[in-house]
């Protein structure tokens, strides 16, 4: 079994109409076995963005924070907050500063600019970024949500429709993955507030 | 021109003599001898197989439907079965309504863990020679000779990449029965069972609940309880539990219930109960 | 006095003063004027470029450093001493655009050098450094902008300065000239202008060297073909259309 799948779990992110979405399920496991059902995947980068960090459980532990240092600094240096494409490249950075001993995980970015466009973008373990401007998946259910985002995103959705349209994919894409589920949560961004709701999902 | 329509109509015509072998003398000795499969044209069948079919193998080519939570326990009301209905490939989620009871007549069971085809395969071909013993000797066969027919049936095929852990399971002359076969050659009567990758989890709850004297219902109530667990903390078990009663008449289905709904139940009675502890102090 | 503490370099007087950072500053005070001028939407630097003899080829000396797309920097004081400060700023902006891929906001560069120059006020085996910095740059964050670094490590935001020999006249000229509506275009002709106050000698293109950013100077980039502020040096050509508008 791949290093990558040893922990489960899955985060997929939209873009909507001056906003964006990101989501996760909550499983930690260790292979087959479920030891918690709510661990998290996202972790704030600033007020207007999110990094989602599925993969091997100790470096989603290890990376989010670093990261949560590095944005820090950044913050008390710079005296501003931190772009979501500065985020972005600090992460894939990062990551390839360990081409051959990456961290195993693929994170997500999803975020509203400085002039709210939205941003969101997806990386591999060793950080080749991967810009979209639809939707990005990651994680052990990344094939069956690629299959549910192709079918239900559609340009232009408000953030409630936005909500509805990135839980619909979540969840029925983590219900065909043994590895993802046990209850998942969601952030809607907007440029006035985040909203996270967590969903209630199948447990097993 | 004439030969050649003759050669052609000659040839369907001896075709459609036979197509199916259905006519003719029936023989029982051929019918009854071992189903034969074609063997992989490798220098070795036994290796080359092993390597295919083992998923720690980095030749792991034929991925076939596993992961399982089964469970079958004898007590003073008879047996009861019950199972899980997922079906796994790798991490996906190919099904999760199989039926992993399977129905080898009205009084004799069989649950299936491993291999999806091979124990649908091996049970079914175990369901029509139970069958025809019935018919040459006017009298059900006996879970112990069923049992014994299935891992007698498998046993050659050993080393191949057969992945099968069932339980045999019944009602007979000598009272309730219940016996693990599986695909390695072992064949275990006992009185409590649970195959599969949820296993452990099941016995944890199997174990811990298990009393000789249990009402039926509350021996229902324990077996979907277990595989129930077992789902919850087992990636590769869940969809639904499938509840099967085995008692003198045979077996009796006790209904599907989905997993999903079965969390909040259970959770909803463990709130109930911590409540009523309180109120009580 | 500070003779009686000139055997470490880094070690306080009774007054409190480093006399190390003193003699430095003096050696700044004594080096060629530099100008520096913020407009609203743009900045620019300016420098005599006198060379000692006749004999140098004047295009092998370059005063005004490009430091990235978006920074450039002059100096006042020892010319090798810029030339490493110029290499560490470099350097340090190809790091961070490497990491963040953009480049630094100018206030991040300056402190960086202010880091540099403030580090050899109090390492050993080493001296502070014989010049003053005046940096300007043009970012998203806070448009544009002029800072001045000194050898002690201390630096400042203007909207104009000068550095170096002429410094007094010169900020006495610009608090004269400046005010806070000027643009680009005129920002350029007033740094001639009060580099040519205090000039010996007839000023030529080839005597001054002059850097500019701003919404006018655009560069292009990236695979969107986004337009950005780029710090440019003027050719000489440019710099002889300018004098002849003065004149």
């Amino acid at each position: 079994m791949s290093i990558m799948e040893y922990n489960g779990g899955s985060v997929v992110a939209m873009v909507g109409k001056g906003c964006v979405a990101i989501a996760s399920d909550k499983r930690l496991g260790q292979q087959f076995m479920t030891v918690s059902t709510n661990f998290q995947k996202i972790f704030p980068a600033s007020e207007k963005t999110y990094i989602g960090l599925p993969g091997l459980a100790t470096d989603v532990l290890t990376l989010s924070e670093r990261f949560r240092f590095n944005i820090n600094m950044y913050k008390m240096e710079e005296e501003r907050d931190i772009e979501p494409k500065t985020v972005a490249h600090m992460i894939s950075s990062t990551l390839y500063q360990r081409r051959f001993g990456p961290y195993f995980v693929e994170p997500v970015v999803a975020g509203l600019s400085k002039d709210n466009t939205p941003f969101i973008c997806a990386m591999d373990l060793i950080g080749c970024i991967n810009f979209a401007k639809d939707f990005v998946v990651s994680g052990t259910a990344s094939q069956n949500l690629y299959g549910m985002c192709e079918s239900l995103w559609e340009p232009d959705l408000e953030p409630e429709d936005l909500f509805e349209t990135i839980s619909q994919a979540l969840l029925n894409a983590q219900d065909r993955d043994a590895l993802s589920g046990w209850g998942a949560v969601v952030h809607i961004i907007t440029p006035d507030k985040v909203i996270t709701r967590s969903l209630k999902s199948r447990q097993d | 021109m004439n030969s050649l329509v003759q050669k052609y109509s000659k040839s369907s015509t001896a075709h459609d003599d036979d197509v199916l072998g259905v006519h003719g003398k029936w023989d029982a000795s051929l019918d009854l001898a071992f189903p034969t499969f074609d063997i992989p044209g490798a220098q070795n069948p036994l290796s080359f197989l092993r390597n295919v079919t083992d998923e720690a193998s980095s030749d792991y080519k034929i991925k076939i439907q596993h992961g399982t939570t089964t469970l079958a326990f004898k007590f003073q009301g008879g047996i009861i079965v019950a199972v899980d209905s997922r079906a796994t490939m790798g991490n996906y989620i190919g099904s999760q309504t199989v039926k992993k009871v399977i129905e080898i007549n009205p009084y004799l069971l069989g649950t299936m863990a491993g291999g999806a085809a091979d124990c649908s395969y091996w049970e079914r071909e175990l369901g029509r020679r139970c069958r025809l013993y019935e018919l040459t000797n006017k009298e059900r066969i006996s879970v112990a000779a069923a049992s014994k027919l299935l891992a007698n049936l498998v046993l050659p095929y050993k080393g191949m990449g057969l992945s099968m852990g069932t339980m045999v399971t019944g009602w007979d002359k000598s009272g309730p029965n219940l016996y693990y076969v599986d695909s390695d050659g072992s064949r275990i009567k006992g009185d409590l069972f649970s195959v599969g990758s949820g296993s452990t989890f099941a016995y944890g709850v199997l174990d811990s609940g298990y009393r000789n004297d249990l009402t039926v219902e509350e021996a229902l109530e324990l077996g979907k309880r277990s595989i129930f667990h077992a789902a919850h903390r087992d990636a590769m078990s869940g969809g639904s539990v499938n509840l099967y009663h085995i008692h003198e008449e045979g077996w009796t289905y006790h209904g599907n219930h989905d997993v999903a709904a079965l969390f909040w139940e259970y959770q909803d009675l463990k709130a109930e109960e911590r409540a009523a502890a309180v109120g009580k102090q | 006095m500070s003779g009686d503490y000139s055997f470490s370099l880094t070690t306080f007087s009774p007054s409190g003063k480093l006399g190390q950072i003193e003699h430095a500053l003096n050696a700044v005070n004594r080096g060629v004027t530099s100008i520096g001028i913020k407009a609203t939407n743009g900045v620019v630097i300016a420098t005599e470029k006198k060379s000692a003899s006749t004999l140098i080829d004047d295009e092998s000396t370059e005063k005004v450093a490009v430091i990235c797309d978006s920074i450039g920097m002059v100096y006042s004081g020892m010319g090798p001493d810029f030339r490493l400060l110029v290499s560490r700023a470099r350097k340090y902006a190809q790091q961070y655009k490497q990491l963040y891929m953009e480049n630094p906001p100018t206030r991040i560069l300056v402190e960086q050098i202010a880091r540099v120059m403030q580090d050899y006020t109090h390492r050993g085996g080493v001296r502070p450094f014989g010049v003053s910095l005046l940096i300007v740059g043009y970012d998203e964050v806070n448009g544009p902008s002029l800072y001045q670094v000194d050898p002690s490590g201390s630096y400042w935001a203007w909207k104009a300065s000068a550095i170096g020999k002429n410094m007094i006249n010169a900020k006495t000229f610009l608090e004269k000239r400046y005010n806070d509506e000027i643009e680009l275009e005129d920002a350029v002709h007033t740094a001639i202008l009060t580099l040519k106050e205090g000039f010996e000698g007839q000023i030529t293109e080839t005597s001054l060297e002059i850097g500019i950013i701003g919404t006018s100077t655009i560069g292009v980039a990236g695979k969107d073909r986004e337009e950005f502020p780029l710090f440019r040096k003027l050719s000489p050509s440019e710099v002889k259309d300018y004098l002849a508008n003065i004149a």
